[in-house]
């Protein structure tokens, strides 16, 4: 019993010591900030002439005050809210990655079943998977324009992590499920949708994960070079243009906080997933 | 009693690495209902893959395979199979493994869970029904594992090393527990073992194979009553006649082998 309770503190330690050292870790990251701020500007605890470019590093507290206020004064550039940005930028990553899915998934299961359809495919696959996205920007924004470009562009970093996770997971399922499956009368079909697909499930997962943390690099490039409606990466394009790098900065915070969130609700859909499916 | 399993001339050539092996040549047994068989044989004698080509998983080269007088072409719900690897679908519980037949025929829901709950007592995993089998012990996987093909209610049920990845105890008590489930669904059983002694305990005749090509060497009933006591006289005879007829297959593979080199 004694026992066990030291276990507990300990373990309760452990937590509150991690807890602890990863904010120390972020408190000495923003004094570091600040103090590179404050000797840009020659401010205390430093004397001398200031910098030129005190302008490009804002204080952290100053860019926190342009990310609140983004939300409630709109910016100079779009005259939009961070809200609407936010709600652009959002709907693209979903458009992509519906589409991406959509035809990563059965384009997966096929490839990794079937020896023609990987004939068929994978030179097309290997030609263009090694070409990182962001090199189709400047044509498909000439070819697509500034509406379905950027979805295009996080169509491609989604596409291929998907795919080829799916495929993988298509091709390592055990073959005597496939075999118990078939002396307890399961059909081609029926094969494919009860036993190939639940068994790549957590490749098809992982693949979801890597490719939002893509497509959310892929966005912010793709809306730079314009974007109708707004979008967080056309934001830090358009404030930085206008010299207002607290904002800027704010921006930047924003897309970090998005691609976490999401890759955490990924990650919560996973688990949920291996719940409802009686996996670990 | 009628013919259940009837087995004629089969042979079985795999082509590997540009070589042919045959693993199985002229195999020839007949199995009637209700009956419980045991091959045996040394390692490498094709007893799996006779096992296999009944289930339909695999083709002879030549002979045939009837079941009840029908060609067998394909793996089917008529011929139950329980795996050495228990072959488990991770993501179904234990209920849901036992409904998947069940549900490939499309039973609706009420019936299938009807018959998963006669499986699931009948096996003995009461209390489990909601549990995935990655929470088993291996003795309950293969509780699941027999119940899961005997929800389809197969004309056979064919075993191969079912036990094969149990420890010692655990074995024994499935061997036990089968011949229970046995008795209570009257099934015939055609059940793949290395274990002289396992099959010595479970057979009615236990069919002994040569070495590869495999084929049978001699048929050797079991007229033991059951439940049969290891430690008795006359089952230590038959162990030991079976033993024999074994060890000569081995000596005559272990010549072979060496002629080779």
């Amino acid at each position: 019993m004694v026992k066990v309770k030291t276990a507990l503190r300990r373990a309760f330690l452990d937590n509150w010591k991690f807890l602890l050292l990863s904010a120390a870790s972020l408190a000495a990251f923003l004094l570091f900030w600040s103090l590179y701020a404050a000797w840009l500007r020659a401010d205390w605890p430093f004397h001398g002439t200031p910098s030129p470019s005190a302008e490009y590093v804002p204080y952290p507290w100053v860019v926190l005050g342009a990310l609140i206020g983004s939300f409630t004064t709109p910016d100079p550039a779009t005259r939009l809210l961070m809200t609407d940005h936010i709600l652009a930028s959002l709907k693209r990553m979903f458009l992509g990655f519906l589409l991406a899915f959509g035809l990563a998934l059965p384009l997966g299961l096929l490839m990794g079943r079937s020896r023609s359809v990987e004939a068929v495919s994978s030179p097309i696959v290997e030609l263009f998977r090694p070409i990182p996205p962001l090199a189709w920007v400047p044509i498909f924004m000439v070819v697509f324009a500034f509406t379905t470009g950027p979805i295009l562009i996080v169509f491609l970093g989604i596409f291929f992590p998907v795919l080829l996770n799916v495929r993988l997971g298509a091709k390592s399922v055990d073959p005597l499920l496939i075999d118990a499956a078939r002396t307890l009368g399961a059909k081609g079909h029926q094969i494919f949708t009860s036993v190939i697909f639940p068994s790549t499930i957590p490749h098809m997962m992982t693949g979801i994960k890597v490719g939002l943390g893509i497509g959310w690099m892929c966005i912010v490039a793709a809306e730079m070079l314009g974007a109708v409606g707004g979008g967080v990466g056309y934001y830090i394009f358009a404030t930085s243009q206008y010299g207002r790098y607290d904002l800027m900065f704010a921006g930047m915070v924003v897309i970090g906080i998005l691609s976490v969130l999401t890759t955490g609700v990924a990650g919560l859909i996973e688990r949920w997933v291996y719940r409802w499916m009686g996996m670990k | 009693m009628s013919v259940c399993i009837h087995i004629e001339h089969l042979s079985k050539t795999f082509t590997k690495d540009k070589r042919s092996i045959t693993a199985l040549g002229d195999f020839s047994l007949d199995i009637s209902d209700g009956e419980f068989v045991c091959l045996l044989g040394p390692s490498g004698c094709g007893k799996t893959t006779a096992l296999r080509i009944v289930a339909g998983l695999e083709k002879g080269t030549y002979g045939t395979v009837q079941v009840h007088g029908k060609k067998v072409s394909s793996a089917g719900p008529g011929r139950g199979m329980v795996f050495q690897e228990f072959a488990l679908f991770p993501w179904r519980t234990v209920r849901k493994n036992i409904e998947f037949g069940l549900e490939m025929k499309g039973v609706p829901e009420q019936e299938r869970v009807r018959i998963s709950s006669k499986f699931i007592e009948l096996v003995g995993l009461k209390g489990f029904e909601d549990s995935p089998p990655s929470e088993l012990s291996g003795g309950m996987k293969q509780r699941v594992g027999i119940a899961r093909a005997l929800a389809n209610e197969p004309e056979v049920l064919l075993m191969d090393e079912p036990f094969g990845a149990l420890d010692a105890q655990t074995r024994n008590l499935m061997q036990k527990e089968l011949l229970r489930i046995w008795a209570a669904t009257g099934k015939t059983i055609l059940f793949v073992t290395h274990s002289v002694d396992e099959a010595v305990f479970l057979a009615d005749k236990i069919v002994v194979m040569t070495a590869r090509p495999g084929k049978v060497r001699e048929i050797i009933p079991v007229e033991l009553q059951r439940p049969r006591d290891r430690t008795s006289r006359e089952f230590i005879a038959v162990r030991g006649k079976v033993l024999t007829e074994l060890d000569e297959e081995f000596e005559i593979a272990q010549a072979r082998e060496r002629s080779k080199e």
